[in-house]
């Protein structure tokens, strides 16, 4: 059988730990008070006792047995709390106030003894009483015997005896009550992070551990844990989103692809056809699966790394100018005016590979989506805040504003463009390549509308400044 | 050739031997680094074909053992890598190219036969020759049958690179990797604009055409 949920816990189990050893402490403390108070009682009796024995042999050296029988006598009936016994030579008594000495023998001149006193009062109670004494030798060879009823002491060192045990108790007590008020508290804490952590862990990325306010450690561990929920609930969600866009992306062509070979195959068997042709075609199906399939790894890696691999200073007038002679060429043979505006000696950061293949990307979509007649223009400047912004500004269709957001995500390609090759990856990446960078990627409307087409697209990759 | 295919997936590898056997090329192939380095050792290969990753030794262990060797026989790496970093590793190792999987079977027959001609032209050569066409690289001229042809400087290089490669299939990654020196794919056919401009510079008025396109693989300078 497992112990009840309250004694598994870790902070009922530190004030179990914690207890024991204040519990030994407090034991160890009231042992000393005991001795120190038993001792101090007892101590006085003794001393009281030992004063009557000094006086009364004074009394026997001045005047003798007769004297000190005398003193005997007087001090036995007197108010005196104390015994007295003399005997002589022969211990037989001689006066006193008790008959019998509680000594059996002596060892030499002088013995301590504690005995229990046993008297018969007035009413005939007979009552035992812890007492004291001390017996000597006189000079004379008789004997004395002084006592004293100690009851009162020992009474007193009983109380104090009751009331330690009784504050040890109340100790232990008040320790367990503690304690369990606190492991249940911090318990409460704990399980409401558990059971976030528990319906996280069944799949429900939601669940949010409650913040009350306090701003202690279970607030901060709450707010830690929340932020993680959440970051995991996004990328996650961008996950099945991704799992969603590929499985669109891959699917349709890959099921083109099949239908092509299983048309080809029918056709050749009945010997129509030349399945060359669909075999072609087939090829280049699977090409475009690849090609979507390199993006979505690129853009994966690039995630993954955070920071673009290999940055270095770099001129990105220099390299937007080797991508505009790049594609001067396609821009005019699509009837479209290519400018490039490119400032020079610029200092920028980052993998020029990558930056690179973002720019291509953004041209190729411009090239791809703006009519024929329209402008491509390619722009490299430096902001008034240092940063870097690398542009391409389009006469295309461009892409409503509320669409803008959704189409830097991985994998969206707007519903107009589906009738148009590529992979719908193209401005994924670059957003994936400008946040590898530190930077981001700005879409607005382009130059407005001219003629029939507009009002256009500015696509903008922004770098920070260097240093 | 003779082509030494270094490569653990041997479907893949069987694949590569009947399509350069297609070509006209002669195979060996190997499951591992370690089978790859004996049998490079053993004859004389115009190209290996070597896979990064393998079992035992892996592809960049393999051809960091082989040139210190002092084998210096080209080699082409394939890897399932693509990224720069990746590439560049290799290239350090020895490497003399880098091909990212998958390849198209033009690409690797292209680069292979670049790799195994540009070891037969190990020379510094000033004057190229393909048929009647003549680049003089101190110069910077180009002329066709006598006939001076005013080029860009991009188009020089990219003449230049097919003039070495003449009667090869070069393919357009090939060519944005030599010319341009970017490695990775434009999704459109910025190479043919370019190609097709170098072509109405070099074949305009003239009966036999010289750069050719070859369907599914690329341009070919034919003398």
């Amino acid at each position: 059988m497992r112990a009840p949920r309250l004694l598994r816990t870790t902070p009922f189990r530190l004030t179990l730990l914690f207890l024991a050893l204040f519990a030994a402490a407090a034991c160890a403390f009231l042992a000393y008070i005991y001795l120190a108070t038993a001792g101090e009682v007892t101590g006085r009796a003794d001393a009281q006792v030992s004063r009557e024995m000094h006086s009364l042999e004074a009394v026997y050296r001045r005047g003798g047995l007769t004297a000190l029988n005398q003193a005997v006598i007087e001090r036995s009936s007197g108010d005196r709390a104390l015994l007295y016994l003399l005997m002589d030579n022969h211990g037989a008594p001689i006066s006193g106030s008790i008959a019998k000495s509680p000594i059996g023998s002596l060892v030499g001149d002088q013995t301590w003894a504690s005995f229990v006193l046993t008297q018969t009062d007035t009413d005939g109670a007979v009552m035992h009483r812890p007492a004291r004494g001390l017996e000597e030798v006189m000079p004379g060879g008789e004997r004395l015997f002084v006592g004293a009823d100690v009851s009162e002491s020992e009474a007193y060192v009983v109380k104090i005896l009751r009331a330690l045990w009784g504050a040890g108790a109340l100790v232990i007590l008040l320790g367990l009550a503690g304690g369990v008020l606190v492991s249940r508290n911090v318990s409460r804490n704990i399980t409401s992070l558990t059971d976030v952590i528990a319906a996280a862990r069944g799949g429900d990325l939601g669940a949010r551990a409650r913040i009350r306010g306090t701003g202690d450690e279970y607030d901060e561990l709450a707010a830690g844990l929340n932020d993680m929920l959440e970051r995991l609930e996004r990328s996650i969600g961008g996950l099945r989103h991704a799992g969603d866009a590929i499985a669109h992306d891959l699917r349709s062509p890959l099921t083109r692809l099949r239908a092509r070979l299983e048309v080809a195959m029918i056709e050749a068997d009945a010997g129509r056809a030349d399945p060359k042709a669909a075999l072609h075609q087939a090829m280049e199906d699977a090409d475009g699966v690849l090609r979507t399939f390199s993006a979505v790894l690129a853009i994966a890696r690039l995630e993954a790394a955070g920071e673009a691999p290999d940055q270095v200073l770099f001129d990105p007038g220099a390299l937007a100018g080797d991508m505009a002679e790049l594609y001067m060429p396609l821009c005019e043979d699509k009837g479209l005016e290519f400018q490039a505006e490119l400032t020079p000696g610029l200092r920028a950061r980052g993998n020029s590979e990558f930056i690179a293949q973002a720019l291509a990307n953004i041209l190729d979509n411009a090239v791809k989506y703006t009519p024929e007649g329209g402008a491509v223009m390619l722009r490299v400047r430096r902001r008034s805040s240092g940063d870097i912004e690398l542009s391409v500004t389009d006469t295309g269709p461009g892409v409503e504003a509320a669409e803008r957001r959704r189409v830097v995500e991985r994998f969206v390609r707007l519903e107009n463009s589906r009738n148009l090759p590529g992979a719908g990856l193209g401005l994924s990446l670059v957003a994936a390549v400008a946040r590898s960078h530190r930077g981001h990627l700005e879409l607005d409307e382009g130059p407005g509308i001219v003629g029939d087409t507009g009002p256009g697209l500015r696509v903008a990759i922004v770098l920070p400044r260097v240093g | 050739m003779r082509v030494l295919i270094v490569e653990d997936d041997l479907e893949a590898a069987d694949a590569m031997v009947r399509g350069l056997s297609d070509a006209g090329h002669m195979c060996a192939s190997a499951p591992d680094g370690e089978a790859g380095l004996a049998a490079a050792g053993a004859e004389r290969f115009d190209v290996l074909i070597v896979d990064r990753m393998m079992p035992k030794l892996d592809g960049v262990g393999m051809v960091s053992r082989l040139r210190g060797n002092g084998d210096q026989t080209p080699v082409l790496f394939l890897s399932a890598l693509g990224e720069i970093t990746d590439r560049v590793s290799g290239l350090n190792a020895g490497g003399d190219d880098y091909l990212v999987k998958p390849y198209a079977f033009a690409e690797l027959i292209a680069r292979v036969e670049a790799l195994a001609r540009r070891r037969e032209t190990g020379s510094v050569q000033t004057l190229l020759k393909v048929g009647d066409l003549e680049m003089d690289l101190l110069g910077r001229g180009v002329r066709r049958a006598g006939q001076e042809i005013d080029l860009q400087p991009r188009e020089f290089q990219l003449l230049e690179f097919l003039m070495r490669n003449a009667g090869q299939s070069v393919t357009r990654t090939m060519l944005l990797e030599k010319v341009w020196e970017y490695h990775f794919d434009p999704q459109t056919n910025v190479i043919d604009v370019h190609i097709s401009r170098l072509r109405a510079k070099i074949d305009k008025g003239f009966e036999h055409p010289m750069l050719q396109t070859v369907r599914g693989a690329g341009y070919r300078l034919e003398p």
